[in-house]
């Protein structure tokens, strides 16, 4: 287990660039274009603390939603291009006879990868959107503090807001990688394979294989199969309605609704997690386990590859 | 000429080999690379695995690491080395040759993970090793020079008690100065009775001070295997000038013979030196010599193509 979670370690360290210091450098350039927009005048602090005022706490959990949420997007888009990457990154940095020289076996280095890849890396993320919704509320919270819209009395309801919404981005999170565990496998381990060609493979691969269905079994065209219709399912994020239904309550007819109740950071994850298809998951895991055992004997045999 | 100096019994040692290996043979696609070795490597010895490019050293080697699945026999330490590599890495050691060394890691890092990773690696030997060198522990791989890296990895893989260790070309690319420190270091800091050391390298003088046994590969074939004593009792090495006496001596079947400088150097195999010695100057052959003489092949090209 030591050695396995050295493994996951050294994935940290050879992929913190884009997972560490990367989104850190996001998050200065944004905080630090906040400050420049308030120190400069472009963004009226008066006209803000008025808005704040006017939705004093609707703008704390839409703004770190939508925050968390661009931070989801580019998790996601980063831990593609790590699978397509980092599995291969051994061969490529011509460190494979290195590792290869160590008592582990390809298949443990492969799911420490794998595991790395729902575990540490989208877990810096997930800390970097924590810490860009405390700046947020900073900024946000220091307009109304100047505007004097604000006490500190109002702070015990916006870390409640806080905790809530980071609730959701987690459980959120959590379902998401649960859910496209397989594809991150597969990815890796056509990564493993094929090196960074697994990225156009990896987007080609569903129309082929939607194809071979066409191709054998019939249909009116390769999108109208069952493959296609099964890889549309499995490439929908969990739905939940706990989301559609609270903001619709918020954006009401005639602008912001005063009225609506505040975000429930524990409805939104039981609605999530209800609606997660948990067989499925357990399916996907299975497959994930055996994409990457596979994966591990091509690479075991590589020298005579 | 193979013929004659296949596989020779090299050590009348009882212990159990580190390695064994019986029909090894290998293959890509239809050209076969190894013709069905049959080897044992007794522990406590330094061996030399020399032969030309293509002849299948490194291909041995990898069989020997479980690298490679090979057809026919192969043990190291008792164990199948393609079936259960991990767990014979615990006891091997090995460089290959290219510069493998993570270039991402800081060498702190490095030995950080490696405590961690191996079993049998120690921190504190480690930097003992680096001592009195120019690497530091912040420094990151991808910024040592080629030497400092090898610096480094013998450090790495002397840090580990194990007890095969396979250099496959360690010192490619380096210079003199760190070939020697290299070697000694090796033998100093290293070696014990417990211990083998497996070497491949094309520079064969600068590792025959310290090899006990040798092997010659040729075109997948093992032509020469022997102690380096046996080496220097069998081969003769004459150096004649006179023509009628170059005569007399080709009569003894000289296995190799060129010109140097206008003088005729012949060496000889297996043929007593009292009978050579009316004839001109004696000398035992160097391992390059003698390398040079079994190796001559009856083409022009030495490559064989993969």
């Amino acid at each position: 287990m030591k050695a396995f979670i050295a493994l996951v370690h050294r994935e940290y360290i050879e992929h913190k660039g884009a997972f560490l210091l990367g989104p850190l450098i996001l998050l200065t350039l944004l905080f630090g274009i906040i400050i420049l927009a308030f120190t400069v005048g472009r963004v009226d602090a008066r006209l803000s603390g008025a808005v704040l005022t006017v939705v004093p706490l609707i703008v704390y959990e839409i703004g770190f939603l939508g925050l968390g949420f661009a931070w989801l997007l580019y998790l996601g888009a980063t831990l593609f291009f790590y699978c397509a990457d980092g599995f291969a990154a051994d061969r490529r940095n011509n460190a494979m006879l290195f590792w290869k020289s160590m008592p582990v076996s390809d298949f443990t280095v492969l799911m420490s990868k794998l595991t790395a890849a729902i575990t540490v890396l989208p877990g810096i993320v997930f800390a970097i959107a924590l810490l860009s919704g405390v700046l947020l509320y900073g900024v946000a919270f220091t307009t109304m503090l100047i505007n004097g819209t604000a006490t500190f009395g109002a702070l015990g309801a916006i870390f409640g807001i806080y905790l809530q919404v980071a609730l959701a981005l987690l459980v959120a999170l959590a379902a998401a990688l649960l859910w496209y565990l397989p594809y991150m496998a597969l990815v890796g381990a056509m990564a493993t394979a094929v090196g960074r060609w697994a990225i156009p493979i990896a987007l080609l691969l569903p129309a082929l294989a939607a194809t071979v269905e066409w191709v054998t079994l019939g249909g009116q065209h390769p999108f109208a199969t069952h493959t296609w219709r099964f890889l549309e399912y499995r490439s929908t994020p969990p739905a939940t309605t706990y989301s559609d239904i609270w903001f619709s309550g918020v954006d009401g007819p005639s602008g912001a609704n005063l009225g609506a109740p505040r975000f429930d950071g524990l409805a939104f994850a039981s609605d999530l997690l209800g609606h997660v298809d948990w067989l499925q998951v357990g399916l996907g895991a299975v497959f994930a386990v055996a994409v990457i055992y596979l994966a591990s004997e091509y690479r075991r045999r590589s020298n005579d590859n | 000429m193979s013929e004659q100096f296949t596989t020779t019994a090299s050590t009348s040692t009882s212990a159990a080999p580190i390695v064994s290996a019986r029909g090894l043979r290998k293959s890509f696609g239809r050209k076969e690379i190894l013709h069905g070795l049959d080897f044992d490597i007794p522990p406590g010895r330094i061996y030399g695995l020399i032969g030309h490019n293509g002849a299948g050293k490194t291909t041995t080697l990898n069989a020997m690491l479980g690298l490679t699945n090979c057809e026919g026999t192969i043990r190291v330490l008792g164990e199948d080395p393609f079936a259960r590599r991990a767990q014979l890495m615990e006891n091997v050691a090995f460089i290959s040759d290219v510069a493998s060394l993570p270039r991402f890691l800081r060498v702190r890092e490095l030995f950080a993970l490696l405590t961690n990773i191996h079993p049998n690696f120690s921190q504190e030997k480690a930097r003992s090793f680096l001592e009195g060198t120019d690497i530091k522990p912040e420094m990151k791989v991808k910024h040592l020079s080629k030497g400092m890296v090898a610096q480094l990895h013998l450090a790495v893989v002397m840090a580990i008690d194990a007890k095969l260790l396979v250099l496959d070309e360690p010192t490619l690319g380096l210079d003199i100065t760190y070939r020697k420190r290299f070697y000694r270091r090796l033998l100093e800091d290293y070696m014990t009775e417990e211990r083998t050391l497996l070497i491949t390298t094309h520079q064969v003088d600068e590792i025959e001070f310290m090899l006990s046994d040798i092997m010659f590969i040729r075109d997948g074939s093992l032509i020469l295997h022997m102690q380096m004593e046996t080496v220097n009792d069998k081969f003769t090495q004459l150096v004649v000038n006179d023509a009628q006496a170059q005569e007399a001596a080709r009569a003894y079947g000289p296995v190799y013979e060129e010109t140097r400088f206008g003088q005729t150097v012949m060496i000889f195999d297996g043929v007593d030196r009292s009978l050579l010695e009316p004839f001109g100057r004696l000398s035992t052959p160097t391992l390059s010599d003698l390398f040079v003489a079994l190796m001559q092949r009856p083409t022009a090209n030495p490559e064989t193509a993969r």
